[in-house]
């Protein structure tokens, strides 16, 4: 019994000595810490790190920025760079400006991808069969791979640039998924046939010209089912539309949704003008004529 | 028969695709008379695209020019019939897919169609009576591009520069290309042609050294130009030399590097080591424009290929469609399933008959079926395997598979560590890979974005 209890006094001893040891090492360095980090403090701006928490981070690189730790570093420094985050929109852009004390100017609105094309598959003309390397830009370097020289070539480098899974190829088309759009613009880069353009959304649904096609209507419908003839009928209706080139222009800042435009859009014979949003209404079937009991 | 010819001259790396020139090699030159309509493009060359110097429903002459701009790097562009101007609009371009042209209604009363005139040439023809900026001049107004493919304007290569002296003047009769002998065919037939156009190119650059580089798989073609070097007295200036055939022998680098052993800078240009390289296409036109003055309005094109009925070296006016080609040459067969412009290592696949043959294209293939199947089955694309073969053929010694991977994953700028820009596009790496990766493709495609990345996106 007394060997045991001797043992255990003995053990308590040595432990004793080591806790000692261990506190009294975990004191000298975390007192050296503690002068360390008063005596080298870095300044950071708390600005920096507050409009930091502001933006969405996920480093989408729409703004310019590496990433959206360093657009904050930029923002903080030049605050004309103020609005450029896309995909957080004007709510960021508020909370940025109260951050750092700046009146919002007006309220910006949301850009959001535009696919100028509508033709699917079945909808386009194609002279041979092109078997080589399945990315657009390989695709667009050989002439004549489909017909059409501006619609789009379904091979989805969009898709791919995509980081918010907001594109998808449908039947040969990209489609944009606007619940998921953030309006970063690197699918506007990707598209080697500049198809995509950033759309200020002053509406939910916008109406939007789907077709790029320069050529003359008679080779347009040669070519696809669904290509601008330009034709001018939109025109004639509502100063929202200019025909050039062949190919009619909407003035986008300025569409409201009105009864000249829906004529517009329901007179256009080859059904270009079309609905994009989250909600909108489906397009014409392609090929079908335009209906004339609408007014 | 010739003597067999045997030549160590090469460069490292190259392919030895099947050479299937003996569809066309024994074909004689033939004329094809004027077409009912031809569509003359405007941008055949490197350089500033033409603006059109006529109107709708002007009446044109054979040899006039019907397009021509300021720049330096330019070449004006002339039609090669008498007839109307019909339109000015977008047609299709070989390579930009639409691009603006000029079509012209031939006038079947007025035109008297182009023969060639190899016969006004021989070896007692004084070139001394032209003076350098003389034939300078001509060049350019004469519309003269390489014709090997590139579509340089000539004037621009061989006038002397002050900056970048040339003391040495090669002459890429070469032709590595499998199929292709219309640059045979040329030196062949038309030997004291192509032997003034060389003289007056040396002449208008100020060079007194001209080799000829000719493979080795061409005896006629060697025993032509040497008898005829030899019989106008000028051995002592031109030499012809023979090089082993290997694909890209032809590619001016490569040339430049069996020849001389000398390398051309990455991203330079042979003038860069004094030298100045030409085609015996583009040498036989010079001679043309200077002696005869006509203008570059026709061309002798390679039809060959298994698909085409009557395969043969064809003297077509430039702007003539591939249809009307395809008319003139009998037809296609039942078998046939591709068209390639130009060689099928470099050319490009096309799928529109309307396109018109411009001064760059030296050759049509067309092919069977049966050909295209059996590729394909072969060209199942497996993962690379990485047994290196693509570095050991690369002539500009670089490597490929690192490249494609690069480009593959949308890293470019791993891909310019690679030296991706000093790809040279000769398709031996896709054509010796076991694994049937198209990485010439990738590096193109590669190329193309680079070029996007760095320029702004347009509005």
């Amino acid at each position: 019994m007394m060997t045991i209890l001797a043992e255990i006094t003995e053990l308590w001893q040595q432990a004793g000595l080591a806790a000692v040891t261990m506190v009294g090492l975990g004191a000298t360095f975390a007192l050296v810490l503690l002068i360390a980090s008063i005596k080298l403090k870095v300044q950071v701006d708390p600005k920096i790190e507050q409009v930091y928490e502001a933006l969405p981070k996920i480093d989408c690189g729409a703004c310019g920025f590496a990433g959206c730790s360093s657009y904050a570093k930029g923002v903080v420094a030049n605050p004309e760079l103020l609005g450029r985050c896309s995909p957080g929109g004007s709510e960021v852009a508020n909370k940025i400006a109260a951050i750092l004390s700046l009146s919002m100017g007006q309220s910006s609105v949301p850009a959001r991808a535009v696919v100028h094309c509508r033709s699917h598959t079945e909808d386009k003309e194609f002279y041979a069969s092109y078997t080589g390397i399945p990315s657009c830009t390989a695709a667009n370097a050989v002439a004549n791979v489909q017909a059409c020289k501006f619609g789009c070539l379904g091979f989805g480098d969009c898709v791919q640039a995509c980081k918010f899974d907001a594109l998808h190829m449908i039947d040969g088309l990209a489609t944009v998924d606007y619940e998921k759009c953030t309006g970063c613009t690197a699918c506007v880069k990707a598209c080697p046939r500049n198809l995509i353009e950033m759309v200020p959304f002053t509406h939910e649904n916008m109406m939007v010209v789907a077709c790029r096609s320069r050529e003359s209507g008679k080779i347009t419908r040669s070519m696809c089912k669904v290509g601008c003839i330009g034709c001018g009928l939109c025109a004639k209706q509502t100063d929202l539309f200019t025909v050039q080139d062949n190919v009619a222009r909407m003035a986008y800042d300025r569409y409201e949704p009105d009864q000249a435009s829906e004529t517009a859009m329901y007179k256009c014979p080859t059904g270009v003008i079309v609905f994009r949003g989250k909600n909108a209404p489906e397009p014409r079937p392609a090929g079908e004529k335009p209906q004339t009991a609408k007014t | 028969m010739a003597i067999e010819i045997k030549s160590k001259l090469t460069f490292p790396g190259g392919v030895h695709p099947p050479e299937y020139k003996e569809i066309t090699e024994n074909c004689a030159i033939e004329v094809m008379p004027s077409p009912k309509q031809v569509s003359v493009l405007l941008g055949q060359h490197i350089g500033a695209i033409c603006k059109p110097t006529v109107a709708k429903r002007d009446k044109v002459q054979a040899g006039q020019i019907v397009g021509d701009s300021d720049a330096f790097v330019s070449a004006p562009v002339h039609t090669p019939v008498t007839g109307t101007v019909k339109d000015i609009s977008l047609q299709s371009h070989p390579v930009l897919g639409r691009a603006l042209a000029i079509l012209i209604e031939t006038d079947p009363e007025n035109d008297s169609g182009k023969s060639p005139s190899p016969d006004r040439f021989d070896k007692d023809y004084d070139i001394q009576q032209y003076s350098s900026e003389q034939i300078c001049e001509i060049t350019r107004k004469a519309g003269i591009i390489g014709m090997g493919g590139a579509g340089f304007p000539t004037r621009v290569k061989i006038e002397p520069n002050p900056r970048l002296p040339k003391d040495l003047l090669i002459i890429n009769g070469c032709e590595c290309e499998p199929f292709i002998t219309c640059d045979y065919r040329l030196m062949v037939e038309w030997t004291w042609q192509v032997l003034t156009g060389i003289r007056l190119a040396a002449k208008a650059a100020r060079i007194e050294r001209i080799k000829i580089g000719i493979e080795d798989n061409k005896p006629d073609a060697i025993e032509a130009m040497r008898q005829s070097v030899n019989e106008s007295g000028q051995a002592d200036k031109i030499e012809v030399v023979v090089v082993r055939t290997k694909y890209p022998q032809g590619g001016e680098r490569q040339l430049i590097r069996s020849l001389l052993r000398k390398h051309v800078p990455s991203g330079g240009i042979p003038p860069m080591i004094g030298v100045c390289v030409l085609n015996i296409a583009t040498c036989a036109a010079l001679a043309e424009a200077v002696v005869c003055g006509a203008p570059l309005t026709h061309r002798v094109v390679t039809v060959t290929g298994n698909a085409i009925d009557r395969p043969g070296n064809y003297y077509v006016p430039i702007g003539t469609t591939i249809a009307d080609l395809i008319d003139f040459c009998g037809g296609l067969t039942e078998r046939a399933a591709k068209v390639v412009l130009g060689g099928p290592m470099m050319g490009f696949a096309i799928a529109d008959l309307s396109r018109p043959i411009t001064k760059t294209c030296g050759a049509l293939t067309f092919l069977s079926q049966e050909m295209i199947t059996k590729a394909k089955y072969d060209r199942r694309v497996t993962p690379c395997i990485r047994c290196g073969r693509c570095l050991t053929v690369c002539p500009e010694n670089l490597n490929p598979t690192k490249i494609a991977h690069a480009v593959k994953k949308n890293r470019l700028d791993l891909a310019e560590q690679y030296y991706m820009s000093a790809c040279i596009e000769c398709g031996c790496c896709s054509f010796i890979c076991p694994a049937n990766i198209e990485l010439t493709g990738y590096i193109k495609t590669g190329k193309i974005l680079q070029a996007r990345a760095k320029k702004k996106i347009p509005e």
